[in-house]
This record gives C-alpha cells, structure tokens and sequence, in this order.
C-alpha cells in the first residue's frame, strides 16, 4: 500500500513538473500552422506574425558566402535587442519557414543551425532572419548564399 | 540526443545533437511514394530548474541529425539541462546532462 502511494505521488511530481516547464512553451506550428505551409518568405511573415510593423536591422544574420553543402548550411543569428520571438527563412525550398524561437527569461538571443538548402547550384539563396521585439515590431535582415552543387534536395 | 553544456562564467554554453532523419516531404514522396511518410522534429525545449532556456518550432529544413546551438543565463555549474523534442509522428526523446 506504502509502495503504491508512493508511485502515485511520484506520478503527481512528474506530471506537475511537466505542466509547469510546459506553461510558457509556445508553439508555433499548433499557433500559426499556415505559417509552415506558404510557399514565399513575405506570405510566411505576414502569417506568423500578422499585421506587424517591420524595420530593417536590429538582428545579425550570419551565413557563409558560399555554402559547400546544401544539406547543412551553418548559420548563425544573434541580437542584442529583447525580444519575444525570432524566425528564420528562406526562398529556395518549396516552403519558406526554417525554424521560430520563442525567446524566454533567461535565453541569449545567439544561435547557431544548420539548414538542409534546395539549390540549382547557381542561383543566390536569400536567408532572411526576423526578429519580434518586446512591443510587437520586427526586426528583420537578410544575407544571400551560393550553393554551388546540387547536394541537397530539399 | 548528445548534449554538451559548458558553464562560461555569466552564461552556459549548449551544443546539442538530436538524432533524427528529417525526412523532408520531397524525400518521403521518392522514398516510399507518400509524402507523408515525411517525418522531422516539430518541436524542441531545453529547461533548466524547470525554467525553459531554449524552445523552437522547427521544419523540415533543419538538416539531417540537426545541433542546435544556444547561450543562456541563470543556471550554474552542475544543474541538469534537460532537452525534449517531438517529431511529426508524435515520436517524443528526452535527455538530460550536467552543466560542466
């Protein structure tokens, strides 16, 4: 009896625990899911963050000039501005959304990934970071990208 | 998931490998003739003392066993930075390491 009252409220914790780490998640694929699906970086924009105005700058966009492979292109984002959330995306894959951070408490807006980078090995590859501050506006900067041989099919 | 997370003075370090196919679309439609057999993680948290520190909503363009880099504050040496992710098909992985 002893051991299951103790399962029990060892259950109790765990699932507690997990509510409150699970509190202030946002997620952006169940919030906005038809950002995820458009096809071009302005519509993905205007979906995921609707009716917001946006000013140039502010977020540092880090990408090489030319990537050697498509499948795993480093970039890196950084900014010293507080902000609630940032994306980023790309007009080369069939859709434009990469990936959207929601900022929390104690993060440190400076992040590095690796990106997969449909390429025809010629055309520049627009990656395009934007940033959502404390008040609602956006941040955005963009870098342009080669990659040269078609390693990567999206 | 391999994670490493260093403790820098003012702030923690994180380098975190998820291993995971992310399999586009595009790729699982000329794999097995269905696109949506695409699977690739939709979701990711890194929390510490049950205070999230990193969280993103992720596509499909990630690349293939995607690291994620990140920097945050509050935590110290030896607290336990726990990751989750979940995938498309409800597949969920949690790891845990010390911060050194």
């Amino acid at each position: 009896m002893q051991r299951r009252k103790f399962l029990n409220l060892g259950a109790l914790v765990g699932l507690s625990t997990l509510l409150s780490s699970s509190l202030h998640a946002v997620n952006f694929r169940q919030s906005r899911p038809e950002a995820w699906t458009a096809h071009t970086v302005d519509d993905a924009i205007a979906k995921l963050y609707p009716n917001q105005v946006i000013h140039e700058g502010g977020v540092e966009l880090s990408v090489p000039k030319i990537a050697t492979n498509g499948g795993s292109v480093p970039v890196n984002v950084s900014s010293s501005l507080e902000a609630k959330s940032i994306a980023l995306f790309q007009d080369t894959n069939p859709e434009a959304a990469v990936i959207a951070l929601s900022i929390h408490k104690n993060s440190i807006i400076d992040y590095d990934f690796k990106l997969k980078l449909k390429s025809d090995g010629s055309t520049p590859i627009k990656i395009t970071a934007v940033l959502e501050d404390l008040n609602g506006a956006l941040h955005i900067s963009s870098k342009e990208l080669i990659v040269p041989s078609g390693t990567c099919d999206g | 998931m391999k994670i490493k997370a260093k403790f820098k003075g003012d702030h923690i370090k994180v380098k975190a490998m998820a291993k995971h196919a992310m399999l586009t679309y595009d790729q699982a439609k000329r794999k097995t003739g269905d696109s949506n057999d695409a699977n690739f993680i939709t979701h990711i948290t890194a929390s510490v003392n049950d205070e999230i520190v990193f969280e993103a909503s992720t596509s499909q363009f990630l690349s293939k066993n995607p690291i994620f880099k990140f920097k945050f504050k509050g935590a110290n040496k030896g607290d336990v930075l726990t990751m989750t992710w979940i995938d498309r098909k409800g597949n969920t992985k949690t790891s845990q390491t010390k911060i050194k």
